[in-house]
């Protein structure tokens, strides 16, 4: 039993349907602030269970819950002769497995009309109740924004029947930074967690044991003592007056017991140290009946170093039959837990690592590299680190003095691998700048790139011009086309020698000494006083 | 793997409902659903589950076979059918989903490729007459996947009452003979007193053919095991009712009355009596029994005393019955070889077999000699049925 996919409509950030598909065991999705991630894990969390930061949607609908351009397109539209229905959120989540719980659940009833075991959570337009008010708050033209008082959720299984959170198998555990608090200032998840983790008879022998204790201190002899006194004393009427415990059914004993932690109230321990005790917890559970979820926000939040190793140290090892999807913007959390599960959000694009044609090849290199694309708002790949310091000041000169990254843009050095950065970034709409040389085929770069002419976010920049000259080395000719020769080029020979602090007589003298030192070269360019010119394919990569 | 499918044959007052319950309590590591015709009898089935056990079990499910039809038949997999949503059901009496009436006044219904119209009323409600026919074309549209989740939604499926199921119902029941789900039938043959569909398909099993529709409809690998003998005894009627009402269908083999202390004890000598009409208040006032007629307005029944229509009667059980036979009935009294229409025939055999201590039935009789087993009420004999009436 595994949450196989999830589609997103209108919900927050997602306009468009948003489909995501799920690995079995481990999901690690990763994205830069903003692109989504918490509201894939708040989707899945709500499809579940119908709550939202902790508490019942159903009674705390608003219209900010909508996506934005889907509002205001049907704002738009109301005051044109074809106004548009009242736009719907919709969560769809379509399970794996064959049991027979999951066999309750199948249907055709979804926005696939495929033949599939699963939920349907919306929040839409109440058409059975308010038809006659909304025809008249249309009629009025005032307007401003959906008008959620006539809202209403369903939870439906794909066999189409109002289903509520017990009728899904897969129970969750989210795992936030938010604390959302009981009346009685216990934590709202962590209650869920335990009584998840416990199976239906120990349940039902602690609610015997609470509904005990409730009683063995009504019939304590003391309280009825106080309750005569109270009576006597309070004389509002001829009716006694008495304290006693509530003994209504509703209060559950989840929300009226508090988890501890080495005699501390859980709210009161750390962050951190509640995040690892709740994943613990949610990964204890053994049920056989249920499967088990657990969705992580971003965990590397409150935890130091070493207890994150630790923490992912026990989602790696003992997820076992639990399927799980964090959220992070970590690399270093990504890179720990394995490229394999990486699934890279941007702007409601979204690459799994593992179907990139270059996958072995990212699986192989540490993945640091890998995550800085993909987070990067905007790039700029060259080869090697010289050209990387070269690129970085020739930025800086051009924009005030301030670094690339400082405005969004990531300089990476990707040795000879750029088609397989470039495969990630198009795949996610990455805006990127590839700085290379000629290398004296001016031809033989534009078809190696030619995939990408009139691509909107790839530019591949190059010196068309193929230079020769008669300098030879070791008895081959000098490669009069790589970034050194092309920045004397753009200089002159005084010039560079007063920043390289040479005294080269001739510029084969220099050329010779740039190609044996190069980075030496490019960290004196790059921490120079001097502005230098830079070659033109250079200027183009970082003109705006 | 086919389930290990069966029908059980039961005589009237044999404990049919107990039976299935008792089974479905058996059944602890597997879903069960247990489904009948009527909305009465699924009350009957929930409140036996308390009576036995005390409580419905987490994996019992207990449906009527329309409630079964839409939430399981129709909406799962409507997609490839239809797209609106269904608004419930609509009990029909008469044929449905008229467009036109021609001018013979017959009328004319819409076309079955107008999905919209020929299965569903303007409100959106399902014409209970072709909720099967509906199913089955969810069914065929989507590959089987219908009954294919079912039997993965439960393992067991017991109906009770399986003789009201008529028309496209039987096709259901042969898909789920057919799927890996167990199916377990409980009915009696004899008892078949609503007309429940006015569709021309397996017409010839109507009227309690369903043994005849599960050994000539159903391939040779699918096996369904008949029963005729688990629930052939009545614990309800003493030998002289079952033999008297076994009569009404020669073809089928003899209930008995059961034998055991339990069932015997009340029962003195329980009589099939000929009560004439001089004698009818005179008995009401003496004996109190329960009057069952044809219908609320024949002729006959004292208003002053309880009274019930056959239909209505059954599942019940009474200590003392009177019945207000229609003419063909008497007819049938004085000639076993009259002719009775199948409907007639099921009201009276369901009349006959509600008693637990005597049954009556309203009618002058000449010089003739009695049929077999029965006997002329004399004044006075009344002191030997011994016990008030009461319901069940």
């Amino acid at each position: 039993m595994k949450i196989a996919k999830v589609k997103i409509t209108n919900f927050k950030c997602y306009e468009e349907t948003f489909t995501l598909n799920f690995n079995e065991g481990l999901n690690v999705i990763v994205g830069t602030n903003e692109s989504g991630k918490t509201t894939i894990l708040e989707a899945v969390y709500l499809a579940l269970t119908g709550l939202l930061h902790g508490r019942p949607l159903k009674n705390d609908l608003t219209s900010y819950l909508f996506n934005l351009s889907t509002q205001t397109k049907y704002l738009q539209s109301l005051e044109t002769a074809s106004p548009l229905q009242p736009p719907a959120i919709t969560i769809e989540l379509f399970f794996s497995g064959s049991t027979s719980e999951l066999a309750e659940l199948e249907g055709d009833g979804n926005s696939e009309k495929a033949r599939c075991s699963g939920v349907v959570y919306r929040i839409e337009f109440d058409e059975d109740n308010f038809r006659g008010p909304y025809e008249e708050l249309v009629k009025a033209g005032a307007l401003r924004s959906i008008p959620v008082e006539y809202y209403t959720t369903t939870m439906r299984s794909f066999a189409r029947k109002g289903i509520t959170a017990r009728n899904i198998p897969i129970k969750s555990a989210l795992i936030d930074s938010s604390s959302t608090r009981m009346q009685n200032g216990s934590d709202v998840y962590v209650s869920r967690i335990i009584r998840d983790v416990l199976e239906e008879k120990e349940r039902a022998a602690i609610s015997q044991a609470h509904r005990k204790l409730k009683e063995a201190f009504v019939a304590d002899p003391n309280l009825k003592l106080i309750n005569e006194r109270i009576t006597h004393a309070a004389k509002i009427s001829q009716k006694a007056v008495s304290i006693s415990v509530d003994l209504s059914s509703q209060t559950a004993w989840e929300s009226s017991l508090m988890t501890y932690i080495d005699l501390i109230p859980f709210q009161y321990i750390g962050k951190g140290e509640q995040c690892v005790i709740k994943t613990k917890l949610a990964l204890s559970a053994k049920k056989n009946a249920e499967a088990t979820a657990i969705l992580l926000e971003e965990p590397e939040n409150h935890l130091s170093h070493s207890r994150l190793n630790e923490l992912i140290a026990d989602l790696t090892q003992q997820h076992g039959q639990k399927q799980i999807i964090i959220s992070t913007h970590s690399s270093f959390v990504a890179n720990k837990l394995g490229l394999d599960h990486l699934i890279v959000l941007r702007g409601g694009e979204v690459v799994r690592i593992s179907e990139l044609k270059s996958s072995d090849f990212f699986r192989k290199l540490a993945g640091y590299d890998t995550l800085r694309l993909a987070l990067a708002s905007r790039a700029i790949l060259v080869e090697g680190d010289s050209d990387e310091l070269v690129v970085q000041r020739a930025y800086m000169d051009a924009h005030d003095g301030r670094l690339p990254i400082q405005n969004g843009t990531d300089v990476i050095s990707v040795g000879t691998a750029f088609l397989r950065f470039l495969e990630l970034a198009e795949a996610l709409k990455i805006p990127v700048v590839v700085v290379t040389d000629n290398d004296g085929d001016a031809e033989a770069v534009k078809r190696k790139y030619a995939a990408y002419d009139g691509s909107p976010t790839v530019r591949v920049c190059y010196d068309p011009d193929v230079e020769t000259g008669p300098l030879e080395v070791k008895g081959k000719p000098f490669n009069y086309n790589t970034l050194e020769p092309q920045i004397l080029n753009a200089n002159s020979r005084s010039v560079l020698n007063e920043v390289l602090g040479t005294s080269a007589e001739t510029d084969d003298q220099l050329r010779l000494h740039m190609r044996a030192n190069k980075t030496e070269c490019a960290l004196a360019i790059f921490g120079s006083d001097r502005k230098i010119e830079y070659p033109d394919y250079i200027k183009r990569a970082i003109a705006p | 793997m086919i389930g290990d499918n069966r029908i059980v044959i039961a005589a009237a007052g044999s404990g049919k409902t107990t039976y299935l319950v008792e089974e479905a309590c058996r059944i602890v590591d597997a879903k069960v659903l247990i489904t009948t015709y009527t909305e009465s009898n699924e009350a009957e089935i929930r409140q036996r589950f308390f009576d036995l056990v005390g409580h419905v079990p987490a994996n019992v499910t207990i449906m009527t076979w329309f409630s079964f039809l839409i939430s399981h038949g129709v909406m799962p997999f409507q997609g490839g059918v239809f797209q609106f949503p269904v608004r419930g059901m609509v009990l029909v009496q008469a044929a449905s989903g008229i467009r036109y009436k021609n001018r013979m006044g017959i009328g004319v219904p819409w076309p079955e490729q107008d999905t919209g119209r020929h299965f569903f009323d303007p409100a959106g409600r399902v014409y209970s007459d072709k909720l099967a026919k509906l199913v089955i074309r969810c069914n065929d549209a989507s590959g089987g996947a219908v009954v294919d989740r079912i039997a993965r939604v439960f393992q067991h499926i017991l109906v009770d009452e399986v003789q009201d199921l008529a028309g496209c119902d039987l096709d259901i029941l042969a898909a789920l003979a057919r799927s890996r789900a167990r199916l377990l039938m409980v009915g009696d043959p004899r008892q078949v007193t609503y007309l429940t569909h006015h569709e021309k398909r397996l017409k010839k099993y109507a009227d309690g053919g369903i043994v005849a529709f599960l050994r000539n409809e159903l391939p040779r690998k699918v096996h369904v095991e008949i029963d005729e003998t688990t629930l052939n005894r009545s614990h309800r009627n003493s030998s002289v009712i079952c033999e008297v009402s076994s009569r009404l269908y020669p073809s089928l083999s003899a209930t008995r009355a059961c034998e055991c202390v339990g069932c015997r004890k009340n029962v003195g000598s329980a009589t099939v009596l000929i009560l004439r009409k001089d004698d009818y208040s005179h008995y009401l006032d003496r004996v109190r029994p329960m009057q069952l007629r044809d219908k609320v307005t024949s002729p006959g029944v004292d208003p002053n005393s309880p009274s019930m229509n056959f239909g209505e009667s059954k599942g019940r059980g009474f200590d003392n019955v009177v019945v207000l036979p229609t003419e063909p009935m008497r007819l049938w009294i004085a000639d076993p070889g009259a002719a009775l229409k199948p409907q007639t025939r099921a009201r009276f055999y369901v009349a006959l077999t509600r008693a637990r201590l005597s049954v009556a039935v309203a009618m002058d009789w000449g010089d003739g000699r009695l049929p077999e087993g029965f006997s002329l009420y004399e004044r006075g004999a009344e002191a030997t049925m011994a016990g008030p009436t009461g319901g069940r």
